[in-house]
């Protein structure tokens, strides 16, 4: 070729230190206001959740009757309940809770959902439409429904099983409950949690797979384990962060709703569900029982989805355009 | 074929500068272009990709995208200068006096919409005709663009038709309510080579049919050589050299269009002689080198090229030839 | 296309069997005798009686082993009957029946509120995009997504009261053209709409940057018809086919919206179906709400093609 003679300082070198990926996306997050918020206060609520137990001035069991129903004060931050416990400090408990139940579940879940939707999407065929068609199943029956029905219904046996081996050992393992109640709780949790994990992950590792730039891989001769490593892993672990930011708040939620409904984690464990519940037998004379927990939850929420969406668009900027 | 030099000129372009908001600050990606065309006269605009010929013309009719911002100049159409008149003045322009046919027509054509009722909007909003006018007059130009059995294609969607024939279909858009200017942005690049030539016979044709004036952007040179009357060489968001295309290609100046000349493969050349390729990328915008914007890549740059920006200026005895090249201007100085 | 419909039916139905499988063994295996159940709430000593207890256990049945009584369940409900409640003896299809209405009436309320506010919402937003229009619209779907309907619920009920003289709280069930029911729709439609905002607002905003829509602005179309053929159009794919997902929400929702302000419907009856180890209704509405989600489901395919005209051709060749 007859190449003119060329100066290529000005356009080809770069003069700027590369940006990384992760940097990028990091220098978008922090943009990003909204996100800042959100991951400020997810920080807090960790920290609480950590450290809860030294920073209350009461024991969440602690009873004062004689400080029943009591308005928020000084003294009491969010006002105390109908047995005189603090709130505050049940609150803070609650977090604890929540932040357990909402971690636990989600690795579980990540796990199973990773796991299972990166297999079915290498290795295709009949694994892969199995689990398909329990993604599909598990993502069509009203979750919500299906996994209250598991809490009901597994929770009088197990108790009972307990209570058996209680008699038998006396162990007094066996006595406490609490085990019973995460044990549902987190397994019919997770049971409903992992599927949209498997669709995003076999989504992405087909997506990937397909692409030209991992075709030329292939063409240069690079192994399949090396293109797992380089192409693969850091494509999918983007969508599946947001995902993970977003299903720590959906836990969470889900949490308080068993509570709710009677079938999450059981009284006096607070949890921010069985408080909201209790609330709401009285709210028309002691509104603070209500508000504290509700606000609480709706905070830690609200919390998650900033983040999350701030990830996606830290992460996936070709998305948010 | 020049248009007469005492006729005002159909679109006269002066100073249009363009900048897009990047992180680190505006930076400028159309740097005081100045361009004209003349009634009926036909203008080849041509340049590598990202020189800032497509974001040209869609700033003319106010469509360029969110980040990017008109900074100063004028666009005189007709008289009136468009970058200033008010939107409702700007919508008549629009598909009504200035025609545009843009370069995918898969992704210009709206997927979910059949193509007779793409072509009727114009019809309907700037000839106030009714639906059943409209239809008539879409099917007229399906025929005039030379689409076969046009009465059963006005209801076909756009995936139901071919590259080829979806340009066709961007044409008659462009031409419903026979605008004064058609501007044709790079409208062949999505095609075949072979339907490229049909497309470019089909828009010579047309011109002289309709009597309008036309700006077509491309990077081929070659390609539209028999269509054009003139030609607007840009570099780097500035024109460099702008000509007549029989002088353009008998006389080329500037360094970067003799370039760009010597890069079109020719069929009588020797089996041995080797297409020569201009060297170097063109600058980023935010990173336009202080004088002449092609001198980091010019083999003949001198200092003064380094320094200061050239400016437009009429090469000597010809007619209608500029070049924006201080060495070429320096040369011809000593030759005269 | 009756094919296809059919073909989509018989695929629902081994996913279906399949959890009704595992809510029956999990009402065989886990939830107790629900003879025992049944008398001791009765009067007298009966369910102390292990004699006269494994008598009515044979008579009804209770004693074959567990896949011959879940399939001669399964072979009842293909003859439309139900089996009856284990608390009230009631039929299990009049207690549907009698609660189902409230539930179909309060969703469609929903659905429909949520398809005539959200999608202008998501539009507004996206076409606003990064101004303090779409930040308020966007902040204000975030926030609503993150609030629960048990949340929300009684805090609205709060605040009206507050507002409202005479402290009469919206409790119960009227008919959908009675007032009380605003509340209740309102909070049942609070995620729904969070959820299609945003996806109409991302939509919008990917349509927004297509080539076509510059093509329309370019023949010099009037902005406000740019907005609804050209944008709204192809916006609707993506958001009809969240419908399933909608379903979902809001099958979801109406358990604790029902259960908050006393609506006799299907949430309500699902929450004292659990509380009682009902499991023949427990039964019935876990089959009620699979088939919504999949006919949502089913309905999006089928308005699929008369929205995209381009997913015409592979629905014909399936």
């Amino acid at each position: 070729m007859t190449i003119t003679p060329v100066n290529l300082s000005s356009s080809v070198a770069d003069d700027e230190p590369p940006v990384s990926l992760w940097r990028d996306a990091w220098h978008r997050l922090v943009r990003n206001k909204l996100a800042v918020a959100g991951l400020a206060v997810v920080v807090l609520l960790a920290f609480v959740a950590v450290f809860g137990p030294w920073l209350t001035p009461y024991d969440f069991l602690t009873q004062d009757l004689n400080a029943r129903n009591q308005a928020p004060s000084l003294a009491h931050l969010f006002g105390t309940d109908d047995l005189g416990r603090d709130v505050f400090s049940r609150v803070v408990y609650g977090t604890r809770t929540a932040f357990v139940v909402a971690i636990v579940v989600t690795t579980i879940a990540v796990a199973i959902g990773v796991t299972l939707g990166a297999m079915a999407g290498f290795f295709g065929g009949l694994f892969d439409r199995t689990v398909m068609w329990f993604t599909d199943m598990t993502m069509s029956v009203p979750n919500l429904l299906l996994v209250v029905v598991i809490n009901a219904s597994l929770k009088t046996p197990i108790t009972a099983w307990m209570e058996a081996r209680y008699q038998a050992t006396l162990n007094p393992f066996y006595r406490e409950t609490i085990w019973v109640d995460f044990l549902l709780v987190f397994g019919s949790m997770a049971l409903i949690s992992w599927p949209p994990y498997a669709r995003l992950v076999r989504a992405q590792v087909l997506s990937i797979r397909g692409r030209p730039y991992v075709t030329a891989a292939r063409a240069l001769g690079l192994t399949n384990r090396l293109i797992l490593m380089r192409y693969i892993v850091p494509n999918a672990i983007g969508p599946l962060i947001v995902s993970v930011s977003a299903g720590l708040g959906t836990a969470m939620v889900l949490e308080s709703a068993f509570s709710f409904l009677g079938v999450g984690v059981n009284p006096p464990t607070p949890s921010w569900g069985n408080m909201i519940s209790d609330g709401l037998r009285v709210w028309q004379h002691y509104p603070h029982l209500l508000a504290a927990p509700a606000a609480v939850l709706g905070l830690a929420t609200v919390a998650f989805s900033f983040l999350g969406d701030g990830l996606n668009d830290a992460l996936n900027p070709r998305g948010s355009k | 074929m020049t248009a007469p030099e005492i006729q005002k000129p159909l679109l006269d372009v002066r100073g249009l500068t363009i900048e897009i908001e990047t992180r680190r600050g505006p930076a400028v990606i159309v740097d005081g272009i100045n361009l004209t065309v003349g009634k009926g006269e036909t203008v080849g605009v041509v340049g590598e990709s990202g020189c800032g010929k497509s974001l040209t013309m869609l700033s003319l009719v106010r469509l360029l995208p969110n980040k990017i911002k008109v900074k100063g100049g004028t666009a005189e159409f007709a008289g009136r200068d468009l970058l200033r008149m008010s939107k409702s003045e700007l919508r008549q322009v629009r598909g009504g006096k200035i025609g545009f046919v843009f370069q995918d027509p898969m992704t210009s054509l709206n997927p979910v919409m059949r193509i007779g009722d793409q072509l009727c909007e114009p019809l309907i909003y700037h000839r106030s005709m009714n639906k059943a006018e409209a239809r008539t007059r879409a099917i007229e130009l399906l025929r005039l663009v030379g689409i076969p059995g046009p009465e059963q294609r006005i209801t076909a969607y756009p995936h139901e038709l071919s590259g080829g024939m979806r340009q066709r279909v961007m044409i008659a858009m462009g031409l419903a309510c026979d605008p004064e200017l058609l501007i044709a942005d790079e409208p062949t690049t999505a095609l075949d080579v072979t339907i490229q030539a049909q497309i470019v016979d089909l828009v010579k044709d047309l011109r002289k049919k309709l009597n309008m004036s036309v700006v077509w952007i491309t990077h081929d040179l070659a390609l539209i050589a028999g269509l054009v009357d003139r030609v607007a060489v840009l570099y780097a968001g500035t024109v460099v050299e702008d000509a007549p295309v029989g002088e353009l290609f008998a006389r080329p100046t500037h360094p970067y269009t003799r370039g760009l000349l010597a890069s079109i493969p020719k069929l009588s050349d020797e089996r041995a002689s080797r297409l020569s390729s201009i060297g170097g990328t063109p600058p980023e915008p935010g990173r336009r080198p202080k004088g002449c914007p092609f001198a980091p890549r010019c083999a003949l740059a001198e200092a003064v090229c380094h320094e200061r920006v050239p400016a437009l200026e009429p090469v000597v005895g010809s007619n209608g030839h500029r070049v924006a090249c201080f060495v070429a201007q320096r040369q011809m100085m000593e030759a005269a | 296309m009756l094919r296809y419909i059919a073909t989509r039916l018989l695929l629902w139905i081994p996913s279906v069997l399949l959890v009704m499988l595992a809510v029956y063994a999990m009402a065989y295996f886990g939830a107790g005798d629900p003879i025992k159940l049944i008398f001791l709430r009765a009067p007298g000593d009966v369910a102390y009686n292990p004699e006269k207890i494994e008598a009515i256990r044979d008579a009804a049945g209770l004693n074959r082993p567990f896949l011959v009584q879940f399939g001669s369940y399964i072979l009842n409900l293909i003859q439309g009957n139900f089996g009856n409640s284990l608390t009230s003896g009631r039929s299990v299809w009049a207690m549907v029946s009698a609660a189902a209405p409230v539930s179909f009436k309060l969703g469609l309320c929903a659905v429909v509120l949520t398809a005539v506010v959200a999608v202008p919402l998501g539009m507004i937003a996206a076409m606003n995009q990064n101004t303090k229009v779409d930040y308020a619209i966007l902040g204000s779907a975030l926030f609503l997504w993150a609030i629960p309907a048990y949340v929300a619920g009684p805090l609205l009920m709060v605040l009206l009261i507050l507002i409202l003289p005479g402290g009469s709280v919206p409790y119960g069930w009227g008919g959908i053209f009675d007032v009380r029911i605003l509340l209740p729709l309102l909070v049942l439609s609070f995620q729904p709409i969070a959820l299609i905002v945003r996806q109409t607002r991302a939509a919008v905003i990917e349509v927004l940057s297509e080539d076509f829509v510059r093509t329309a602005r370019a023949k010099g179309v009037p902005e406000m018809v740019v907005a609804f053929r050209h944008i709204l159009r192809p916006v609707l794919t993506p958001v009809v086919t969240q419908l399933g997902l909608i379903m979902i929400t809001i099958v979801n929702g109406a358990i604790f919206v029902e259960l908050v302000f006393g609506l006799p419907g299907l949430g309500r009856l699902t929450v004292s179906a659990l509380t009682n180890s009902d499991y023949p209704v427990i039964l019935a509405i876990t089959l009620i709400g699979s088939f919504l989600v999949m006919l949502s489901n089913l309905l999006v395919d089928v308005l699929y093609p008369l929205l995209d005209p381009r997913a015409n051709d592979t629905m014909r060749s399936r």
